[in-house]
């Protein structure tokens, strides 16, 4: 339970981040997912199932902020949260190139599959119009907030452990 | 605490199947449910309670909009006039507050015209919160189920259609922007009278799809509302075509529709409530 209690605070956070602040940061049409940093960062310091159980909660908080098909996200974030979770033994969570570019790689594998179960759902649009319209900027957008974000996030997500420097974003 | 780890490791793929499976059971409850099923009903309530954030957040950050904007048209050196600034600060706010009201008083004079003048029974509404992925173009107004709206009213700007209600609570409803994906605009061409369907893009692009080649429009026509389908009254202006292109071996022309609306800066909006609230194929989300 004390474990889970960041993890609760760092969602309900970003979801009223996504809602009150996101949209208007967006850039030509790109709007940051708060959201989404926090499952890879969790994903990236805690592992797969805690990647897996957040990116579920978090999508299906996206979904019902939406106006589109309700589970659709929950999928997609579920996934990748395990997916990048795997990695968690093997990435240095104190440095930041590594889990910057599993940020960049896991958000915008997160974009491409939430395009393809769109497209699977006929609410999708075309394929080359997705990639550089939404999911190539951002997945960068994304990735240039991790490198302000991604610290101080994944010292407030491992508690257990807990970092003591990142000197070399620094 | 290695054997902890690895125990975890090995559980995490059933927790991920659990899941998947129950993410895909959401998805398949939402596209049988009604517009009155559990989860649609779920998702008002988180509508209900995220409008008061993106009000919040309307509010907290529209002073730095309006100082990037300030920014956006400096033409001189700011430092010569530093002092002058500071004296005058009082002055500016009270200003900017008097200008604020003038020109939101304009907004809703140009609104309530555009609808008396096609006799249409409409309701004033504020924009209070804008899309929350890219994927999608919708924005939350600040009237709901209280203020008489339901689900497929159409919504105007003064410049033209904005869009349809998609989500309706209490005291907010989400408006599906034409711009959007899913949208698509029963409309005929004002000069040749052929008619077609003005579809959203991911890009934000509008099309005029399905027209007939035989009277393929010309760069500059006006494309207004058909009223087939009974959603939007006819005669609604839409935009102006933009670009055509058509080969030999397409079936339909491209036509390109540019909307007059400024979709990411519109603040007011019309909700034309007195419109049959039909509600089209997808529309209801």
């Amino acid at each position: 339970m004390r474990r889970a209690a960041p993890i609760v605070v760092a969602i309900l956070v970003a979801a009223t981040l996504q809602v009150a602040l996101a949209p208007h940061m967006a850039i030509a049409g790109v709007v940051p997912n708060v959201l989404l940093l926090v499952v890879l960062t969790l994903a990236l310091t805690q592992g797969p199932v805690a990647g897996t159980a957040a990116g579920f909660a978090a999508g299906l908080t996206l979904d019902m902020l939406g106006t589109s098909v309700i589970g659709a996200y929950a999928l997609v974030l579920a996934v990748v949260g395990y997916a990048v979770g795997l990695f968690h033994s093997q990435i240095f969570a104190e440095g930041w190139l590594l889990p910057v570019t599993a940020v960049f790689v896991g958000g915008l594998a997160a974009e491409f599959l939430y395009g393809l179960v769109l497209a699977v759902l006929g609410a999708g649009g075309p394929f080359w119009t997705a990639l550089v319209r939404v999911m190539l900027p951002g997945a960068v957008y994304n990735t240039a907030l991790a490198l302000l974000v991604y610290p101080w996030l994944a010292r407030f997500l491992r508690r257990e452990r807990p970092m003591t420097t990142f000197r070399r974003l620094a | 605490m290695k054997s902890r780890q690895t125990q975890t490791e090995h559980a995490s793929p059933l927790l991920l199947v659990i899941l998947v499976a129950v993410s895909l059971a959401i998805t398949t409850v939402y596209h049988r449910e009604g517009q009155d099923g559990p989860l649609r009903t779920v998702r008002r309530g988180v509508l209900a309670v995220a409008a008061p954030i993106a009000k919040g957040g309307d509010i907290l950050t529209s002073p730095f909009r309006a100082v990037a904007e300030w920014f956006g048209g400096l033409s001189v050196d700011r430092a010569e006039y530093e002092q002058m600034r500071q004296q005058n600060n009082l002055l500016r706010q009270s200003v900017a507050e008097l200008e604020e009201a003038r020109q939101e008083n304009e907004r809703l004079r140009g609104l309530v015209g555009f609808a008396e003048a096609r006799k249409l029974e409409s309701l004033g509404a504020r924009i209070i919160g804008r899309p929350t992925t890219p994927w999608e173009g919708a924005v939350t107004i600040d009237r709901g189920s209280e203020d008489g709206l339901k689900v497929g009213m159409p919504v105007l700007a003064e410049e033209g259609l904005l869009g349809q209600v998609v989500q309706v609570s209490s005291r907010s409803a989400r408006v599906r922007l034409i711009t959007d994906q899913r949208s698509g605009v029963a409309a005929i061409v004002q000069r040749t009278r052929v008619s077609g369907v003005v579809r959203g893009s991911l890009s934000g692009d509008l099309t005029l799809d399905f027209v007939d080649k035989k009277l393929t429009p010309r760069k500059g026509d006006v494309v207004l509302t058909s009223g087939m389908g009974g959603i939007y009254p006819k005669g609604l202006f839409v935009g102006e075509v933009m670009e055509v292109e058509s080969r030999a071996s397409d079936l339909f022309p491209k036509v390109k529709v540019r909307s007059r609306v400024p979709f990411a800066r519109l603040e007011e909006v019309l909700v034309l409530t007195g419109a049959p609230p039909v509600i089209e194929s997808g529309a209801g989300e």
